[in-house]
């Protein structure tokens, strides 16, 4: 047991340094000089040049990598000339936004997506299951912006019972923060139901066809009994997986809902980063973000494991 | 029977696509980037001269639902095609060349699939220009991890089996096996994936634009069609109807398609997924 996790730990190491040369070897080649781009195109060329040898511009490539992963090692991302403040300081200040509206998406998503998904599997082929499959075909095809003006004009507008954009702060009242971020968690649910309603849904059906539910209802033992502790329980594990992935891939993928909610969350700091090439900004997120996905993604497959310590040979056989 | 309702569905969704942008390029109500301000947001009706409206320059919405389409499949389709070709070879040469060329494209595909979501279309768009061929360069490299893993299991999966090596001890050349025996194999699960990965590539294609990443102005693409209603919806609210409808039919379509191909395709245990 203790192998695997050391060899899943090895490989999401491996994973993050293959992301590192990635990311700066492909930010290196964004046409200009960084220099230039902060000192805008009115500097004098010793300026430039001074600039650049401070921040290292002048050396080989692979020594700028290595000295810059070093710096990542003690969470020094550098500075962004966007902002003007230290990276580290902007996605700290970013974190509690992104986070709180991804953690709450998926708490919504994963009882939709459980509860549609296991009655649909029990009753197949009957007006819910056709409900749900409907739900997991739409949800995936729905863009999240699109839902989420459509979400807007009605609770916003029509009804105002909701604010449509600002991020509050839970320090500032717990009723706030989750006016605040309730549309946009919703509108990344509808994103992630689909896929993982679609899983619950198989998982149930293959565990309901298990010889040992056959044993549970020839037992005698009640409907709630034989759902929620044998064909639950036995589906469990590939759900999780999926959840762990979308909870990775919700932590950095919301630009496109922090821009119509206007939240100050990693996303809007990613298309900043892009539209301005802050290429220090934007570096520093992009690791931040896989490091995020990767690391989620360790914890649920130890999870799952030992959930399920069949998968350990399973894995082996990779 | 019920298994090809998807299928059903789907082709008929994508047939209306189709024929929306073969239509595109033979007649368009108006001329999609004509302004005329003094017909700005006119409201849609089937009495009017304008069946979806105009926007706020007084843009004609229907010929630039229909000029938008052109956009958005050729950026899906060439970026699929590409990234598709690319994922192959790749996924290929690793399962079957193994060694220290496997273990490096492998552990380049695995990096790749850490980025999230458009994470890496943003990224690549940061380095490239924005536009038509920054989008198709970004969704092709999203698109080659996804094929390249799903090559590389099916061929580790099929390699054992005793017609690929009776192949192998008759001297069939790696090449030789690779295109007539592993690629017939794989041909049902890649059509699947071909045609589930055009709807997340329009998904991907509409969020850069809509994040004004993607298509330029004054070119229309429905992303940036309901990036530039932002400002309007909540006096005009029809003006986000039918690019999102546009979208959520491709998007549907695609990837109905791909389910109810994978449910012919390939022989299952079962039809229930």
């Amino acid at each position: 047991m203790l192998s695997y996790v050391l060899d899943r730990l090895k490989s999401s190491i491996l994973v993050l340094f293959v992301v590192s040369i990635i990311t700066f070897f492909v930010l290196m080649i964004i046409p200009g000089n960084p220099a230039q781009l902060i000192l805008g195109t009115d500097a004098t060329p010793e300026a430039i040049a001074e600039l650049s040898s401070a921040m290292g511009l002048d050396k080989p490539l692979y020594q700028r990598y290595l000295s810059w992963l070093l710096d990542l090692f003690k969470l020094d991302m550098g500075k962004s000339y966007v902002y003007g403040e230290s990276v580290t300081t902007l996605i700290g200040r970013s974190i509690p936004v992104t986070f709180s509206i991804s953690i709450f998406a998926m708490a919504m998503a994963v009882f939709i997506a459980f509860l549609f998904g296991m009655l649909s599997a029990i009753k197949k082929n009957s007006i819910i299951d056709y409900f749900s499959r409907s739900l997991m075909q739409l949800g995936t095809a729905i863009p999240s912006f699109w839902i989420g003006m459509v979400l807007i004009v009605y609770f916003g507008v029509r009804l105002k019972v909701l604010p449509v954009s600002g991020f509050v702060p839970i320090d500032r009242g717990f009723a706030d923060f989750m006016k605040s971020i309730f549309l946009p968690s919703l509108v990344l649910a509808i994103g992630e139901v689909g896929t993982l309603l679609r899983i619950v849904r198989s998982s149930m059906l293959d565990s309901l066809k298990q010889d040992y539910m056959d044993m549970a209802r020839v037992k005698g033992l009640s409907a709630g009994t034989i759902y929620i502790k044998y064909a639950l329980r036995g589906a469990l594990t590939a759900p999780l997986t999926i959840i762990g992935m979308q909870l990775a891939k919700l932590a950095g993928g919301t630009t496109v809902v922090e821009t119509i909610f206007a939240l100050p969350g990693l996303g809007r700091l990613v298309l900043t980063a892009v539209e301005h090439r802050d290429i220090v900004l934007l570096q520093g997120l992009v690791m931040f973000i896989t490091s995020t996905v990767v690391i989620v993604t360790l914890i649920v497959d130890i999870l799952v494991m030992f959930l399920n310590p069949r998968i350990k040979s399973f894995h082996r056989g990779e | 029977m019920k298994k090809n309702i998807s299928l059903i569905l789907g082709i008929i969704l994508v047939f209306i696509i189709i024929g929306i942008w073969v239509l595109s390029f033979v007649h368009m109500p108006y001329n999609p980037n004509e302004m005329n301000i003094s017909n700005r947001f006119l409201r849609p009706g089937f009495d009017s001269d304008y069946i979806l409206g105009t926007d706020n320059f007084g843009r004609d919405i229907l010929s630039r639902i229909m000029y938008g389409s052109r956009n958005v499949l050729l950026v899906a389709l060439v970026s699929v095609t590409l990234g598709s070709l690319v994922g192959i070879f790749l996924g290929a040469l690793a399962a079957i060349l193994k060694g220290l060329t496997e273990k490096i494209i492998m552990r380049i595909m695995d990096g790749l699939m850490a980025f999230p979501g458009i994470l890496l279309a943003m990224m690549l768009v940061a380095v490239l220009e924005r536009g038509i061929k920054g989008s198709i360069a970004a969704i092709s490299i999203f698109m080659v991890p996804v094929f390249s893993r799903l090559v590389y299991s099916m061929i580790l999966d099929t390699e054992n089996l005793l017609y690929i090596k009776a192949a192998k001890s008759y001297g069939s050349s790696k090449g030789q096996i690779f295109f007539k025996h592993y690629i017939p194999a794989m041909l049902p699960r890649l059509v699947t994936q071909f045609s589930s990965s055009m709807g997340s590539a329009v998904m991907i294609e509409t969020s850069l634009s809509f994040l004004g990443l993607g298509i330029q102005p004054p070119f229309a693409s429905w992303g940036l069609m309901l990036s530039e209603a932002r400002q309007f919806f909540l006096v005009y609210p029809y003006l986000a109807v039918a690019p999102g409808i546009a979208i959520i039919i491709t998007v549907l379509g695609f990837n109905l398609m791909g389910d109810g191909l994978n449910d012919i395709l390939i022989s299952r245990r079962s039809n229930d997924e």
